[in-house]
Formats: C-alpha cells, sequence, structure tokens
C-alpha cells in the first residue's frame, strides 16, 4: 500500500518531518505476534502489562487502585493531524486504566511489535482519579524490520492528582515509531512526563495537552538521543486555558553520526488565562560534524498579565570544561562521556525511585555505549 | 547520578562519539629522563647561586655541584609561546626544586597566567620554543590528563562550571583516573569516602556541597576551596595555584592557605602566580620572581615582594626590555 | 516635573530626552494623514500586460526591461499567495488598483527650484529636509542625502553632485536603468530572485520607482542616504524596487521612512530591497515605517508586504537591518541576511508596536552558509489595543557554514487583554560545530512600574510611553542619530489609546 495524504514540510507542523519523503511505504497491519515477547526494560516491583503487536495481553492481577479494562474507538480528540486521523481509523482494542489512591508500584506498559513488518495501532485510556497518584512507564521495541508504530494515549489528571508519565522508545533501528499522548489537567494536578528516544530510524512524538484549571502544574521533559541514520521529532502543543496553571518543558537533543534531531514546542496561553508562567527550554548538543538539529519553540499569548519565555541552545561540547577536567586526569574522552551525563541529569534527576531511575540510566548508558 | 560506567574506549572511538587523542599506552615510559643542567656559580641573577632561574643558556657543567643538587620537579627552560599571532611568553626559564614553594609576581597582562595554562596544557596556546621538563619527563607531549596523572595540578583562577556532574562523582572520577594512568588500583568508594571527608574537614566543605554539581552556583570562595580539596586529594607533585586569593574575603584566604600550608612537603613543589603580595604573608614563598612581558625579570627571597609592594612593578620593566 | 534622576527602577533604561520628549509630545492620531492635492497621470486600472507595458513605457525603459517585467508577470501568474503568516486580511483584488500614479509634471526637475511647490510643501509638512541649499547654508546638522518618492515615481535626489565626486551614484531606480544597464542587469534580482515569493515576483513586474545606490571601492559614503516614500493617491498600489551594491571595502548608511494618506480602503504596497556587500563592505540600512494603519476600528490601512535581502557575498563583510515598525494595518515583513561571504555578519534590530487592529507577521532570516559567519537578532514586539504581534525568524547554517554563530534576543510585551503577542523562531542546526543561542520572553508592563511613574505624575500613557521607550532602548540606539528622537516620539503615538 503506498500512501496518499501524508504532510509534506509545506504543512507547517511538519516541516522538518516531511513524511510524504521519509515514509514511502506502510506495511499491512499487523496480526496476532506468533512468538512471546519479552520488555525492553526491567523495572524491580513493576505491574506489567503488555501490548503485543497491537492486542492486548493478559495481566496478572492489578495491584490496589488500578482497574484494567478495555473499550472500542479514538482515545484522542479531534484535530487535524495525520497521525491523529490515522490511530483513530485503525485502533481496534483500547487498553483503559482507572488509577484510584496511591498506587505503589510503577504501572509498565510494554509494546512489543515481533515478527515481519507490519503496521501496529494501539491506543491507551488512563482516568486518574481525584488526588490519585502514579507512575506509569511505557516502552516500544521490537524486532527489526520495516515496523510502523502508530500509538496514543490519552490521560486525563483529576483534582490534585500527581502523575509522572515515562516513555522509552527503543524500537529496532528499521522501524518507525509514532506516539500521539493527550494530557488534560484540571484544578491542582501535577503533572510530569518524560519522554526517551533512543531507538528507530524515524520516530516522531506528539504531546497535546491542555490546562483545563487552576492551580495545575506540569513538568514536560525529554531526551532526544539520535545517531547514524535516525530522524527524530519531538512535537508538543501545551495549551494554558486556566487562570494560575504552571508549565516548565524542557527538552534534551544530542546527536550524533549523520542524524536529525527535531523539537518543535509550542506553548498556547488562552485570552483570560492570566498569571499563567511558563517556560520552555530546548538544549541541542551535537557530537558529530554531520549531525543536524533543528529547534522551533513557539509562543503564542493572549493574555496579558503572564510570565512566558522560552530558550534554545544549540552546539558541541564546551573545550573549556573538557580542558578542566583533562587537568584532574581524567580522559577525554571519560570528560566528554562525563559531559554529556552532566547534560542529560538535568532531565532524569528529577524521577523519583530508585529501580526506575537505574532502568532509565540504563537507557542512556546504552545509547552512550552504542550497544 | 550513580558513578562513571566502565567505559570501553575502542568501542566509543568505533561509534564516532570521541575523537582520537594521542595517549600512549604506559604513560611516560618512551619518554627519556634528562638530567637538569646544574647551574652556574655566578652568574645572571643573584638568585642563579641559590636555586630558582635557569640560565638562559647551558652551562659548562660543574659536577660537583650538580651531585649536590636534587633533580627538580618543575625545569622550564627558554618556553616561548604565542596565541594566534601574538607572543605571550618570550624565553622564561625556571628551575624549581622538590619540596619548594616559588611564586611569581606580576601586573595584569604581562603572561603569567599564560604560563600556567601552558604548563597545564590548553590547546589554545602555541610553543614555538623551549622546554619544559617535570621530574624529567617532557611536559610539552603529553595532553593535560597525562600531566596530570604525572603530578601536575593547576588551581584555576576561574574554575569551570560543569553542570549535571555532582562534585563527588567528578572528584572519585579524578582521583581513580590517575591512579589507573598510573597503574596503581582504584581506590574503594569507603577509602575514597574517608579521604574526602578528611581533607573537607579543613576546608569546611561538607558533603552538601560535594552533592551540588561541579562548581555550579558556588560563591567565589567556595570554588577556590574546593580546587584546593581537590588538591589536597589528588596528591600533586607540582602544584601550580593561579591568583587562589582572588575573590576570598580573609576569612576564607586564611581557611585556604592554612590547607595550603598543609600540604607543603618534601616532595611536592609549588609556583604560586600572584598579582598581589597578600597571598604570600599567608603561604611564604621561598622564592620571589617578578613577570613582567612574558619573562622573569628578576628573582630574590619572599622580600622581593614586598619591594614590590612598595614600589610597584614600573622599577622592573627596563629589565623587560 | 519630577525627579527622574532617582528613578531605581528606570534609570537604567530610560533617559532624559525621552522623559522630556514624551513629555511634550504634540499628540496628534496620525500626523501624516493629510492628502496633497497634486494633479496625477494614471495608469489604466488593473493588472494586465497592457499595464505593465505602459509603465515600461512611462519609465521610457529598455526593451529588454520590458521583456524582464512580462517573464516575471507569467511566473506571477503561477503563484498563489502565501497563508503560513499570521496574519488575516480580506482578498485583495489586484484589479481594483492602479499601478502607476506620478505627479503630473512637465519634464524631469534638474534642480529643485523646478520642482513643484506643492510637492515641496508636502514634503516641508512630512519633516523631510529636501531643501538642499537651506541645509548646506544652515551646516547645523549632518547632510542627508534624499531620495523622495511619491506614488510611483522619484521626483527628486539631492545632493547628486557632491556624492558623484566621490563616484557614489545615488538615483532613482528608473534612471538607474537607463543610464547604468549593465550594473542593473547584473544585480537586480541576484539577491530576491524574480520568483523567491508571490509578492516579490508581483513587485518585479510592475515596480515603479526606487532608489538606486552604487558605493565604489573603497568608499565611505560622506554623509547618510536616505528615501522617503508617500502614497499620495487614492486606490494606488505602490511598489518600489531598492537595489544598494556596496564594492569591497565601502560603508554606507541607508535610511528610509514612509507614510501614506489616512484613507477608508486599504492600499497595497509590495516593495523589494536587495543589498549586496562585497569584500569587507558594510551596509547599515534603518527603516522607520509609519504607512497609515488604519483607523480605530480596523478601516483603511496599508497592507504592507515586503521582501527585503541582504546579500554578504564577500568575506568579511556585514549587513546591519534596524526597523521601527509602527504603521501598516498588516505587516509582512523579513529583512534578511545571506552569510555568504567567510566571517561576515548580519545583525538585526526591531522594534514592532501594534494597536488597534493592526496585525504583524516580521522578523527576519539569517543564512549562514561562509565559514565562521556570525548573526545577532534583537527583536522588541509590542501589542495594544486588539492587535496581533508575531515575531517569525529563522537562524540556518548549512553543512558548510562551520563555527556558525547566533544571538537571538526576543523580547515582547502586552499592553490590555485583548491583543496577543507571538514568537515563532525556525532554528536550523545543519553541521555540528554551529553555536546558536535564543532567548524570548513575554511578559506585561508590571503594575509597580507604572504605579510608580504615575506617583511621579505622568498620565497613563505618558507612563506607557515612558517604559515602552525603555523596553526598546537595545535596538534604538541602533538607530542614526537623525531617527532616534523622531523614533521616540513615533512610539508614543503609536500606542495612543491603548490604555485605559
Amino acid at each position: 500500500m503506498t500512501v496518499a495524504g501524508l504532510p509534506t514540510r509545506r504543512v507547517e507542523s511538519y516541516h522538518y518531518t516531511d513524511l510524504k519523503t521519509l515514509l514511502r511505504v506502510v506495511p499491512p497491519l499487523a496480526k496476532a505476534a506468533s512468538q512471546a515477547s519479552a520488555p525492553a526494560l526491567r523495572v524491580a516491583g513493576a505491574f506489567q502489562l503488555m501490548i503485543a503487536n497491537g492486542a492486548i495481553q493478559s495481566s496478572t492481577a492489578a495491584p490496589a487502585g488500578v482497574i484494567v479494562g478495555h473499550a472500542k474507538g479514538s482515545v484522542l480528540s479531534k484535530r487535524d493531524d495525520v497521525l491523529v486521523h490515522l490511530n483513530g481509523a485503525f485502533a481496534k482494542d483500547c487498553l483503559t486504566l482507572t488509577l484510584e489512591g496511591n498506587v505503589d508500584p510503577v504501572i509498565q506498559i510494554d509494546h512489543c511489535t515481533e515478527g515481519d513488518a507490519a503496521h501496529v495501532v494501539d491506543s491507551l485510556k488512563i482516568f486518574v482519579a481525584d488526588n490519585a497518584s502514579a507512575v506509569i512507564l511505557e516502552t516500544f521495541s521490537g524486532s527489526d524490520t520495516a515496523h510502523i508504530g502508530n500509538h496514543a494515549s490519552y490521560l486525563a489528571l483529576g483534582k490534585n492528582a500527581i502523575v509522572t508519565h515515562i516513555m522509552v522508545n527503543l524500537s529496532a533501528k528499521a522501524t518507525t515509531h509514532f506516539a500521539t499522548n493527550e494530557y488534560a489537567l484540571v484544578a491542582g494536578a501535577k503533572l510530569r512526563t518524560l519522554t526517551i528516544h533512543a531507538g528507530a530510524a524515524l520516530s516522531r512524538s506528539q504531546v497535546f495537552a491542555r490546562f483545563a484549571g487552576e492551580g495545575a502544574h506540569a513538568d514536560f521533559t525529554g531526551l532526544n538521543l539520535v545517531e547514524d541514520g535516525q530522524h527524530n521529532d519531538i512535537t508538543i502543543d501545551i495549551r494554558h486555558g486556566a487562570a494560575h496553571t504552571t508549565s516548565q518543558e524542557m527538552y534534551k537533543q544530542i546527536a550524533r553520526g549523520r542524524s536529525k534531531a527535531v523539537f518543535q514546542g509550542k506553548i498556547v496561553v488562552e485570552r483570560d488565562a492570566q498569571k499563567v508562567d511558563a517556560k520552555m527550554m530546548m538544549q541541542g548538543l551535537m557530537l558529530s560534524d554531520q549531525a543536524e538539529i533543528f529547534s522551533k519553540p513557539e509562543l503564542e499569548i493572549y493574555a496579558d498579565d503572564v510570565v512566558c519565555g522560552h530558550g534554545s541552545t544549540c552546539g558541541k561540547l564546551d573545550e573549556d570544561s573538557i580542558f578542566y577536567l583533562m587537568s584532574r586526569g581524567i580522559s577525554k574522552v571519560e570528560a566528554e562521556i562525563m559531559l554529556v551525563r552532566g547534560f542529560i541529569a538535568e532531565v532524569l534527576d528529577p524521577i523519583e525511585g530508585e529501580a526506575l531511575n537505574e532502568a532509565l540510566n540504563s537507557v542512556v548508558d546504552g545509547w552512550l555505549q552504542g550497544v | 547520578m550513580s558513578s562513571l560506567p566502565e567505559i570501553n574506549v575502542i568501542e566509543l572511538l568505533e561509534l564516532g562519539v570521541v575523537r582520537i587523542h594521542n595517549r600512549k599506552p604506559g604513560g611516560s615510559a618512551s619518554i627519556e629522563l634528562k638530567r637538569p643542567p646544574p647551574p652556574a656559580s655566578n652568574s645572571g641573577s643573584r638568585l642563579d647561586v641559590i636555586e630558582g632561574r635557569a640560565p638562559d643558556k647551558p652551562m659548562a657543567a660543574t659536577p660537583e655541584r650538580a651531585d649536590k643538587m636534587t633533580a627538580p620537579i618543575l625545569e622550564i627552560r627558554n618556553l616561548h609561546a604565542r596565541i594566534e599571532e601574538r607572543e605571550i611568553l618570550k624565553g622564561v626559564n625556571l628551575i624549581i626544586p622538590p619540596g619548594k614553594v616559588h611564586a611569581i609576581m606580576g601586573r595584569n597582562g604581562s603572561g603569567k597566567s599564560t604560563l600556567s595554562y601552558v604548563l597545564a596544557g590548553k590547546e589554545d596556546y602555541e610553543i614555538t620554543e623551549g622546554e619544559v621538563l617535570l621530574n624529567g619527563q617532557n611536559l610539552l607531549e603529553m595532553d593535560p590528563s597525562e600531566r596530570a596523572a604525572a603530578g601536575l595540578f593547576q588551581a584555576f583562577q576561574y574554575p569551570i562550571e560543569i553542570p549535571g556532574v555532582a562534585t563527588m562523582t567528578f572528584l572519585k572520577a579524578a582521583m581513580n583516573a590517575q591512579r589507573k594512568a598510573r597503574g596503581e588500583v582504584e581506590m574503594s568508594t569507603p577509602d575514597f569516602m574517608r579521604a574526602v571527608k578528611i581533607a573537607g574537614t579543613d576546608l569546611q566543605i561538607d558533603t552538601g556541597m560535594l552533592k551540588r554539581p561541579l562548581n555550579v552556583g558556588f560563591s567565589g570562595g567556595e570554588k577556590k576551596r574546593a580546587e584546593v580539596l581537590q588538591m589536597a586529594l589528588l596528591q600533586p607533585k607540582m602544584c601550580i595555584l593561579d591568583e587562589t586569593d582572588s575573590g576570598l574575603d580573609i576569612d576564607a584566604l586564611q581557611v585556604v592557605s592554612k590547607s595550603i600550608n598543609a600540604l607543603r612537603s618534601v616532595g611536592r613543589s609549588m609556583l604560586m602566580i600572584t598579582h598581589y603580595q597578600r597571598l604570600l604573608n599567608h603561604i611564604v614563598p621561598d622564592v620571589v620572581h617578578v613577570f613582567s612581558d612574558g619573562k622573569i625579570v628578576e628573582s630574590g627571597d619572599k622580600d622581593l615582594a614586598l619591594q614590590l609592594e612598595a614600589k610597584g612593578y614600573a622599577d622592573f620593566d627596563g629589565a623587560a626590555a | 516635573m519630577a525627579d527622574y534622576d532617582h528613578i531605581p527602577m528606570l534609570k537604567e533604561n530610560i533617559d532624559r530626552a525621552t522623559v522630556d520628549s514624551v513629555l511634550s509630545l504634540d499628540v496628534d492620531k496620525y500626523k501624516y494623514g493629510f492628502e496633497t492635492d497634486i494633479e496625477s497621470d494614471m495608469a489604466p486600472k488593473g493588472l494586465s500586460e497592457d499595464t505593465i507595458r505602459f509603465i515600461s513605457a512611462k519609465k521610457n525603459e529598455p526593451e529588454w526591461m520590458l521583456e524582464w517585467r512580462l517573464e516575471a508577470y507569467k511566473r506571477f501568474l503561477t503563484l498563489t499567495e502565501p497563508t503560513w503568516a499570521k496574519v488575516h486580511y480580506p482578498q485583495i483584488d489586484l484589479q481594483d488598483m492602479y499601478y502607476y500614479a506620478a505627479p503630473k509634471s512637465t519634464p524631469a526637475p534638474t534642480s529643485l527650484d523646478e520642482v513643484d511647490p506643492a510637492l515641496l510643501a508636502m514634503y516641508d509638512k512630512l519633516g523631510i529636509p529636501l531643501k538642499e541649499r537651506e541645509i548646506l547654508a544652515g551646516v547645523e546638522r549632518p547632510n542627508v542625502a534624499v531620495d523622495a518618492v511619491i506614488d510611483s515615481v522619484s521626483v527628486v535626489t539631492t545632493f547628486r553632485e557632491e556624492l558623484a565626486k566621490v563616484g557614489i551614484i545615488f538615483c532613482s531606480i528608473s534612471e538607474a536603468i537607463r543610464e547604468y544597464p549593465k550594473m542593473i542587469k547584473k544585480y537586480l534580482s541576484s539577491v530576491v530572485p524574480v520568483s523567491d515569493n508571490y509578492y516579490a515576483t508581483l513587485n518585479s513586474a510592475v515596480f515603479t520607482d526606487g532608489s538606486f545606490v552604487y558605493i565604489p571601492k573603497g568608499v565611505r559614503c560622506p554623509m547618510e542616504l536616505s528615501t522617503y516614500f508617500r502614497i499620495n493617491e487614492k486606490k494606488t498600489g505602490q511598489f518600489e524596487r531598492t537595489l544598494i551594491i556596496a564594492e569591497a571595502d565601502s560603508y554606507v548608511s541607508y535610511l528610509e521612512g514612509c507614510t501614506a494618506p489616512m484613507r477608508a480602503e486599504s492600499q497595497l504596497h509590495a516593495a523589494v530591497v536587495e543589498l549586496v556587500a562585497m569584500e569587507n563592505a558594510e551596509i547599515k540600512y534603518s527603516t522607520v515605517q509609519n504607512w497609515y494603519p488604519g483607523d480605530k476600528d480596523g478601516k483603511g490601512g496599508i497592507y504592507n508586504f515586503v521582501t527585503k535581502r541582504g546579500d554578504c557575498r564577500g568575506a568579511n563583510s556585514k549587513i546591519s537591518w534596524t526597523q521601527v515598525e509602527t504603521g501598516s494595518a498588516i505587516t509582512w515583513k523579513y529583512p534578511s541576511c545571506i552569510l555568504r561571504g567567510d566571517r561576515s555578519r548580519g545583525e538585526f534590530y526591531s522594534i514592532a508596536i501594534s494597536n488597534g487592529y493592526q496585525q504583524v507577521d516580521s522578523g527576519t532570516k539569517m543564512i549562514h552558509l561562509g565559514k565562521n559567519t556570525s548573526s545577532r537578532i534583537i527583536s522588541k514586539g509590542i501589542a495594544a489595543g486588539f492587535s496581533d504581534n508575531t515575531y517569525r525568524g529563522q537562524v540556518s547554517a548549512h553543512a558548510r557554514a562551520k563555527n556558525a554563530r547566533n544571538f537571538t534576543q526576543c523580547d515582547s510585551l502586552l499592553i490590555g487583554d485583548k491583543c496577543g503577542a507571538h514568537t515563532v523562531p525556525y532554528i536550523e542546526g545543519r553541521n555540528g560545530s554551529v553555536i546558536f543561542e535564543h532567548e524570548a520572553t513575554t511578559s506585561k508592563i508590571s503594575d509597580d512600574q507604572m504605579f510608580y511613574c504615575q506617583q511621579r505624575g505622568l498620565n497613563e500613557e505618558e507612563a506607557v510611553a515612558l517604559i515602552v521607550n525603555g523596553f526598546v532602548r537595545d535596538v534604538l540606539q541602533h538607530l542614526p542619530m537623525e531617527f532616534m528622537v523622531e523614533t521616540q516620539k513615533l512610539i508614543a503615538i503609536s500606542l495612543e489609546g491603548s490604555v485605559g
């Protein structure tokens, strides 16, 4: 099946990720996996759920406060976006989670795609009750064939709910990975997201978030690790639709080899959403001469009593820092790795829980060692 | 952040994460040990007869004296260096024997800080002439980390801030990298923690400070104390202290100089680079040199610093011409 | 008056001159909104090949120029209007306007004495120093050579002889086409290609006049050069074309000002400006754009769709754009630099103020092609009333542009809760050695600052003008002296009615 109607670079939101050029062929829709799948990450004590080739697998008994269910239909709001349309058109079975109280174990959802090249579409809907808290980890992995994964999630946070949502893309080298995450926050909700891209030939992860209640706060963070032949795109659209809401966006992109890293970040403050404080930062680090980093941080502000800003930097490792570390006996190789890890720390360190933190650090270590 | 992972250099090289640098296995093994030429008995400035300035030209050997002398730790001969087209060091000669503390004084822009960067191996400078020996090893052939492993330590005037890297993580990495380069076993974490604790106490450095990213948000005094802590831990043979007193109030200056004095020993030499005499009241040097227009123009004992303080540098400008 | 020397909060940013000029404002709404009754010679209404032939014939253009225009027109017919900018306006009816209007006069004036007194009076009213001899005699301020363009033609260019002594050519582009065809053929559309964009292509087909500047090798232009553009006629589009060439080791500073009468219907202004800087040359281009912005309900006003681009063709060359955008109903303008020469430098300093129903979508492009090139962008956007004010800027370093550097600072200020301020940067590093820094902020005037100023006796509007002048100071200081005071006043006028 060849693809018609994919966005070109003339479509503003796909300016740096021209799907018409990048996505030539879409494989047939996935069939049930013929072999057992193994999750890409292990977090001690996590409650694990598996979506294999788009099909929800049965799980062990859910821990207290977690209700696992199924639903039909699209999870995402209607919007003019090709990935949203495609997910809505093909998603069949939707995994739903209802979370109440303080959910203790990390909820881990592993999306594994095995076998021949397949088009995998799945979706996830999570309701977090008022005053509930949870940590949700999603991983994406599978066999190294030309899969296309189109994953969608909708996460609604109740009043004063506290959620950490982490997505780790460890898809194999030949694959294409699309993810669209939608968030709705009401009064007092606190959200932290972390998107780590360390896989796939072509990735695009989209975040659409809207603050609908006063006092809500969110940290949107991400780590875009790209290496030879990869094109990874993180696009976020954060809408402050209520007064006294705050957000911080912190994204780090590291590119090596001949690769492309794309960040598009938009903060919108709607009319009458006064006293909003929103700050976005993109930092790019280039480790090779053929690396390309693109950044489009946008502000669209319709309320006057706000403090909003963004910053974007792009550069290589600082020579003076390397010299300083070397002057203390650290070799150049070690010095460079130390600086890269220091650069990343800001987005990894706030993730709480030793087992989880260790798992995420192992992803970074893996990338740094190129395994 | 957890400690550094095991690093496979070859893999990283293949991946293009890092560039190749000319590290020689075995460190100094290939470098020829040179015997220092002995000083002449009565030429050059008055200090040559004691120690300090190396003569501009090699002198005839006087074996009797040389045998009595101990081999110098640092030996700089006719060192010329430039940045872009501008020559900054114009023939520096200096010999520092073991256990001695030398001070270089000079006005801003005289090139004294350049000397410290050239010794530590900063790439921006081009060495056009001369040689530098550290314990008889050719320093100029080594990269900065090899120099450190060989025993050279520079306390920077402006320590670099490294975001995201906890001071403790950095200290451990530096310590073990040097030990590894010297073929010594790595220090265990409890031993390391103990060493840090002991060294930190005198400097009034607590574990809270060590958990913070290296130098990030440190006050001027904290930065300087962190530099001296590194010096105490790494146990170098040759310390270069570049304007260590700048940015220190009088209390901090006392803390820092007390720690530096405690590090003075038979096996460790120091070179203090300073603009003001103030520091020298706290760390009394064996020899004082006046630096002007890219070279040493006068040498003497600690009283020379007092003279300078009283008269200023103007008297010495002519000597540089 | 209050003692401003002791304002702790504002002292950093605002000097006494600003305070005084703000307080002494003669606050008329749009003081250039008058219309001058000058007899005009006009082309038939509408856009067609005949219109283009008419323009070309009126200008006594050589055949090749007509062919060039017709070629551009053919291209234009294949293009559609761009929609990516954050501006909204009704469809422009290109057939319902005039493409050529010239003040009727007997043969072109050879000296100022022959210029229609009504014209001179109009420029007097605009405060433009056309009277060469008076200025020469007065000597109390630096000389500024002026090319005055009214509707579709250049009416007078001053100081030409003096400039000619050092080999500088400063004349209207129409004249240059006739007198210096070799240069025109070589440089026209060498920076902005004919088919660059919808408005540039339209301009190529129907441009009527503008300035031509040639600075020979090694010459530092002894005075500021400037062009004043004025749209006077009804239903007339102005399509000006400016070309500045700075040969190796030369320097020129060029100022541009624009005004138009108040009219209920909107008028189109689609200009193309091309700059070429050879080795070690420097061009400084300053604009104060004060086209009629429309009335308080958003009726009328100029649609300002402008393509401005400079080519740093030689090594070490430098192009600096400074703009003060206060007028026009719609501004669509991105003065850009192509940093082709190694070590070349581009700068963009901008103040864009929107009030009423104005829409601004403006910014720059810094395209780094050569090695060790650098660029700097400082943009200050102020939105008031019901306006939308967008900064849109691109910084791009290509694969060969090793060690490209950029620093960008974009600040937006919102006055009132019915306006919008937006920032849309495109930052593209295509090699590993670039260092780009971009920072943007959006805020409002703090209540504390307002209260402080009011407590010291300024009314609300004066206080806003004062604070805004402080906000834009980083850009103001890049304007030539002649424009600075004028600009400070203009800022106050533009923000009138924005509070209360």
